[in-house]
Formats: C-alpha cells, sequence, structure tokens
C-alpha cells in the first residue's frame, strides 16, 4: 500500500518538474510577494509629509515647527505661503498633514484673554494616514503646551509623568506585525491553489479513468493526491519563515517546532480542502477560480486586516469556520508574543476540528464523485 | 491595418464575452463584487481602544485621571486588573491593548511637587492599535498634567488645537478606502483579457490565426476595445455600488471619472496582455497576474500605508503599477472633486504604461507555431 502512494507521489512530483512555470511560481512569486510587503512596511507609520504655515513667524512659532520636526511620525516638507498653495499640497497629495500657526501666535501666549490657537489638517482621504498623522501632532502639541505653562511658572514641575513600555514588537514596527500573516496567507493561496488543481487536471487531461482503474484504492489515491501540496506547502513556509527571520529580521520568539507543528496541521486542512474543491471541479480553471472566490471570502473573516474582534457579530459567528482566521491568530501569537500552546487551545482546538471534518467530507463526497 | 479585419476581431470577442459566463463575470460584475467584499476587509477603524487599569492608588485624583482619559469615548475601560501578572495574561491573549499602572502614592506625589509617575504598558503587536493607544494616553495625560498645574484650566496656559481633517472630515476608513479598492478590483477585466489571449494559445485557435491575414496589431487591439468598453460597464457598477450602498461622497464630475477609468483600463489591460504574451496557459497567466499585478496593488500601491520613497526599487515598483495612479486619481475626484488639471502626472503615466507595455505586448505576441 505503501510502495503504491509513494509511486502515485512521485508521479505527481514528476509532473510538476516538467511544468517548470508552475514550479518557478509557487517558489518565486510568493518569495516576490513577501520582499514587496516587507520593503513597503519597512518604514511603518512614520515620516509623513507635513506642510507648515507659518503666520506667525516668531521664536516661538519657530519652535513649535521644530518640535513637530523633530518628532519621527512628522517631516516638516513644505513651507507654503498662503493658504491656496497649502490646499494645493493636500489635494494634490503632496503633504499628509498641514499646520497652520495663526498671526498672533507668540502674544497670545503672554495674553491672559485668549489662548494661543493652532489649526491641524490632515488630508481624510487616507484615513489610516490622516488619523495617525493627526494625532501625532496633536500629541506634540499638548506636550509642547504643556512645555510652555511650565517655563512660564517657574521652578514648577509638572505634577504627573507617563511612562509608556511597549511590549512585543517595541518599535511598533509594522512589519513585525504584517510578514508574519502575509506568510500564513501565502502558504494557504499556495497549497490551495496545488491540491485544488489535482483531479480536475486528471479530469481534464482524460487521464482521471486511468487512474480509477489502476490497483489503488481510494484512501490510497486520496492520500496520494493530498500528500505533494502537504509538502510544497511545508517546503514553502519554511523558505518564507527562513526569508523572513533572518532577511528581514522579524525575530519568531516563540517555540519553532511548535509553530512548524501547528502550521502543519493548517496545511493538512488546506490541502484536504483543496483536493474536496478539485473534486468537484469539471476543468483546472473552474477551480482555480473556485480558489480564488474562495481565497477572497477567507481573507474577509481571517482577521488579516481588520481584527476579528471588530466585525459585526454575524461575520465573528461565521469566521470560527474559517481556518485561515484560527492560524493567522497562531502564527502571530507565536511569533509576536512568543505564545505557548497553553495560551492557544482554542485554536489549536477548532484546528483540529476542521481538518478532521474537512477530511471526512473529502472522503465521502471523493467516493461519490469519482465512481 | 485593415478596419474590417479589426472589426472581425472585436466582434467575436464581443460575442465570447456574452456568451461565455466566466468571461462575462469577471468583466462586468466580478470588480462591484469584489468591490463590496473587500471594502468589508480593509475598512478598519482604530478609533477603539481598550484600556486595562491597575489603580493601586485608588484616590480621589486617580480616578478623575481614568475618568479624564476616558471621557470622549475614544478609549475604553474595559477591567481592572489587580498586578502585572494578570496584565500580562492580558496582553499576551490580545484582551486588552494597554495597561495603565497607577502607582500606590500617585495623589500625594502629584501635590506635592514632585513629578508622580504612572506607567502605561502598551501591546504593539499590531502597530496600528498600539500607536493609536500610545498617543492617545499621551496627549489625554498632558492634558490633565496641565489641568492640574497651579493657576490650571486658566486659558492662558492652555492651547488651542483645531485639529480636523478634510475630504473625510470623521475620518472613517471606509469613504478613504472604497475608492482607493476600485482601482485594485478593476484588475478583473485586465485578468480576463489574459486569460482570453491565454486560452487561444492553449486550445489552438490562435494558430488558426496564424493561417489569417490578420496582422498582430489588428489581433491585440481588436482584443484590447471590447474589453475595455465593457470594463467601463464594470467601472459604472462600483461606482455604484460606491456611491449608493457605501455612501462614499462623488465630489468630482462623472464624466471625468469615466474617461480616466478608460485611461486605467487601458494601461491595466496593456500590462496583463504583455504578461499573457509570455506565459503559455491559462493557469501560469491567472497566477501570474494575480502575484506580480493584483496581489502586489494591495501594498506597494499607497491603499493602505503611503508609497515608500525610501528605496528606489520600491518606488520603481510602485509607480510601474496602474493602480498606484488610479488610486490617485480615483481618491481626488470621489473626495476632493479635483479637475483634469490637477490630475496630470498620474493621468500621463498610466498613459505611459499603456503604450509601453502594449508595445511590448505586442513585441512578445509571434505569429508562429512554439
Amino acid at each position: 500500500m505503501i510502495l503504491q502512494i509513494c509511486n502515485l507521489i512521485f508521479k505527481e512530483f514528476i509532473q510538476f518538474r516538467r511544468d517548470w512555470m508552475m514550479a518557478a511560481f509557487i517558489i518565486a512569486l510568493p518569495l516576490l510577494e513577501l520582499v514587496l510587503l516587507a520593503e513597503t512596511t519597512g518604514r511603518g507609520l512614520k515620516h509623513f509629509s507635513m506642510a507648515v504655515l507659518d503666520l506667525d513667524n516668531s521664536r516661538v512659532s519657530r519652535r513649535l515647527v521644530t518640535t513637530l520636526d523633530n518628532t519621527q511620525e512628522l517631516d516638516a516638507r513644505y513651507y507654503p505661503s498662503d493658504a491656496a498653495e497649502m490646499r494645493h499640497l493636500l489635494d494634490r497629495g503632496l503633504a499628509n498633514l498641514a499646520v497652520v500657526i495663526p498671526r498672533g501666535f507668540a502674544a497670545s501666549w503672554d495674553s491672559p484673554r485668549s489662548a494661543p490657537q493652532v489649526q491641524v489638517i490632515a488630508d481624510g482621504s487616507n484615513s489610516i494616514v490622516g488619523s495617525s498623522a493627526l494625532s501625532a501632532a496633536e500629541g506634540v502639541l499638548t506636550n509642547f503646551a504643556l512645555d510652555m505653562a511650565l517655563r512660564h511658572g517657574t521652578g514648577v514641575v509638572s505634577p504627573i509623568v507617563l511612562h509608556t513600555t511597549i511590549r512585543f514588537n517595541r518599535t511598533l514596527n509594522f512589519r513585525h506585525y504584517a510578514l508574519p500573516a502575509q506568510l500564513g496567507f501565502i502558504v494557504y493561496q499556495v497549497t490551495l491553489t496545488i491540491a485544488s488543481l489535482t483531479f480536475a487536471r486528471e479530469r481534464e487531461l482524460g487521464t482521471l479513468e486511468q487512474l480509477l482503474v489502476a490497483p489503488l484504492r481510494r484512501a490510497e489515491l486520496v492520500i496520494g493526491k493530498v500528500i505533494p501540496p502537504l509538502v510544497i506547502g511545508t517546503l514553502n513556509f519554511l523558505v518564507l519563515l527562513a526569508v523572513t527571520v533572518f532577511g528581514f529580521g522579524v525575530p519568531c520568539r516563540g517555540s519553532f517546532p511548535l509553530l512548524l507543528a501547528l502550521t502543519l496541521l493548517f496545511i493538512l486542512a488546506e490541502s484536504g480542502w483543496g483536493v474536496v474543491i478539485s473534486c468537484f471541479s469539471r476543468t483546472q480553471q473552474q477551480a482555480i477560480l473556485f480558489v480564488f472566490l474562495q481565497a477572497m471570502t477567507d481573507m474577509t473573516f481571517s482577521g488579516y486586516m481588520v481584527p476579528v474582534s471588530n466585525m459585526p457579530w454575524l461575520m465573528q459567528a461565521l469566521s470560527v469556520f474559517v481556518p485561515l482566521r484560527h492560524y493567522l491568530i497562531i502564527i502571530r501569537t507565536i511569533v509576536i508574543k512568543g505564545a505557548s500552546l497553553s495560551l492557544l487551545w482554542r485554536e489549536v482546538a477548532a484546528l483540529v476540528f476542521l481538518s478532521l471534518s474537512v477530511l471526512a467530507i473529502g472522503l465521502v463526497s471523493l467516493h461519490r464523485r469519482l465512481e | 491595418m485593415s478596419l474590417r479585419r479589426w472589426f472581425a476581431v472585436v466582434r467575436k470577442e464581443f460575442r465570447h464575452i456574452t456568451r461565455d459566463p466566466r468571461t462575462f463575470f469577471l468583466v462586468t460584475i466580478s470588480p462591484a463584487v469584489l468591490l463590496f467584499m473587500l471594502a468589508y476587509v480593509f475598512a478598519f477603524d482604530v478609533t477603539h481602544v481598550v484600556l486595562g487599569v491597575m489603580d493601586l492608588d485608588r484616590s480621589t485624583l486617580s480616578r478623575r485621571y481614568v475618568s479624564a482619559l476616558t471621557s470622549d469615548g475614544d478609549l475604553e475601560v474595559r477591567a481592572y486588573v489587580d498586578d502585572y501578572e494578570e496584565a500580562e495574561d492580558a496582553l499576551l491573549h490580545g484582551e486588552l491593548d494597554a495597561v495603565l499602572v497607577i502607582p500606590p502614592d500617585f495623589e500625594e506625589r502629584a501635590y506635592s511637587g514632585s513629578p508622580a509617575p504612572l506607567q502605561a504598558i502598551v501591546d504593539g503587536a499590531d502597530p496600528l492599535v498600539g500607536g493609536e493607544a500610545l498617543r492617545g494616553l499621551a496627549s489625554r495625560t498632558n492634558a490633565f498634567a496641565l489641568d492640574l498645574l497651579p493657576g490650571g484650566s486658566a486659558p492662558a496656559t492652555g492651547l488651542d488645537v483645531r485639529g480636523r481633517a478634510w475630504y473625510n472630515p470623521d475620518l472613517k476608513s471606509l469613504i478613504g478606502m472604497v475608492p482607493g479598492l476600485m482601482a485594485v478590483v478593476l484588475c478583473m477585466p485586465a485578468l480576463a483579457v489574459a486569460l482570453a489571449l491565454a486560452r487561444e494559445k492553449e486550445v489552438g485557435s490562435f494558430e488558426a490565426l496564424i493561417a489569417t491575414p490578420l496582422s498582430r496589431t489588428e489581433y491585440l487591439v481588436g482584443k484590447l476595445v471590447p474589453y475595455v468598453l465593457s470594463g467601463l460597464a464594470s467601472v459604472g457598477l462600483a461606482w455604484l455600488i460606491a456611491v449608493s450602498w457605501f455612501r462614499v461622497p462623488f465630489r468630482g464630475d462623472l464624466p471625468l471619472f469615466l474617461l480616466l477609468a478608460v485611461d486605467y483600463l487601458v494601461a491595466s489591460m496593456g500590462l496583463s496582455m504583455f504578461i499573457a504574451s509570455l506565459v503559455p496557459n491559462q493557469q501560469t497567466t491567472i497566477l501570474t497576474v494575480l502575484m506580480i499585478f493584483f496581489v502586489p496593488s494591495f501594498f506597494l500601491s499607497g491603499l493602505i500605508l503611503p508609497v515608500n520613497r525610501e528605496t528606489l526599487w520600491t518606488l520603481l515598483a510602485a509607480y510601474s503599477l496602474p493602480p498606484t495612479h488610479f488610486i490617485v486619481i480615483a481618491r481626488g475626484i470621489f473626495l476632493k472633486g479635483l479637475e483634469l488639471a490637477d490630475l496630470w502626472p498620474p493621468i500621463l503615466s498610466l498613459g505611459g504604461i499603456g503604450g509601453l507595455t502594449l508595445a511590448l505586448g505586442l513585441l512578445f505576441t509571434r505569429k508562429r507555431v512554439a
């Protein structure tokens, strides 16, 4: 029995080697995807370009501009001379944020009647950038106000001081957050695509009948078809993890064997599901189209971008059935937070349950479809 | 180039689009469907930060401080924790975004003239939420400190910060995301063109065409026109979804938007035709288009984070992708009400990409049997 399965697996890999384009895409393109993402996220939410319209042009206003410029988040890049020019900078998207210091700004610090004013305008067309830049500027400004107040009353110190400690991702590096999830998504994509093509290809080429009359039991046939995507998915995972950790310096804080074991479980679930898809599609294109739609839906429910807890309750409930959701939590928590198994038992239990049920569905439906 | 031969290809391709349900779906309906789904994937508002408080002081001042932090509703105190172990556990599980530690002698020290230290432990795993927690805590703490100063809330000590966001005053991510996503989902008609070209190679009907007097230009342009026209229908559908379902304000000019959408469709279809001229079958075409066109356009194009201008190659990669330019156009026309004169850099770039990729596609489409 094992010999027969091995023969089938061997045959599958020979087919892969022939289709060298496919093989290149399985290794090279995921790598490209990861590198692209790493490069874009390397900078994170920093260095937003800022336009400063300083109508006061006093010592205090210039100090304020320097303070704003000295933060990591903001770079004073443009100094428009009037409001129209400032508007133009925001319209064209050249500046993410504009700060307007009105005339009489310095004088109003000394006047007891009116509070000094500053206007901060963010480009809201990209809300992440807009809100981060806005809150960064507001933080700097309140700090500046406190500092000014302390200077005025000589010898006064601030009554309270906030010390912050950032856990797990000290520099708030966006890369550390985005890459593990992308890694999980790529492994998902590759495994599902390959698995979904297995039977569809045989059917399209007309070789399925030959396989069915070959001296192979149905279970052997299925195992032989599930193993190649499993192997390729795992290899993909190892290569990409190495690139993420050694190439892009994302520390893997948790246990590697644990991560690998849980990844295998996830890949098993996805290969099983891919083979089921493959059983039901008449052509390879149908299979790929279905995988694409499925990937979109899974991405929606997985918490890849939006945390699951931010979704409406119905989506949260449905997301329990998406293996990718559990796997993304697992890979993120292990890599970023160094979590152990005891912290992840809910996700692991769900993944075990889902892979078992997929395999059961697979075996039953295969029996029907392949006869 | 013979107009009659060219028109024959156009007619044939139109017939194919309307007859084959899969192509019809890809070209006309799929962008609207994808927009609908993806908008929910990518619209995330990090306005809510969940806070835990370890109040070891339990004084009037500490309670006043906590209520000052949460008064505007952006920070929410979900739990009171008793010790660091509990705090650490909640952060590891991701149940809390940050834990605020108020030391036992907080009130006493704050009034005695020596600065009273406070500690905030922030979960940095998700930098968006972590950064929001960090900045929210810092600015509210500063404002509270200002209030505590002798002569506290006198106007002369405060600074009146008027923060506002233009184009999207509530900073709702959906408003900014939907026009940007239009660029990404309109890759689908381009995928359909690439598939149509690859299918002819795979099925062998391209060989039959070789025997006809049809030239390469007639062939490619004949394929392009029907897809651009039906792609325009999908732009209209996606626009309807954006305006009527997601209620994104449309401040610009609709004819201008449709015109520039044609510019974009030509550029993206040029790129996918170029890809299709290099790869042998439909399967590899789908993979290539998805992986070097569709997926990077999420990350490199400035949809989520601004285009990274620091390294030359990400800059080049970003600007050679058509979606990067169309995102500027779509956001500009939808939200900022921009006109033609404001948009010439992305328009010219799209024209350049379209022209170059079509020329390259033409160069690599050989009328011969492989």
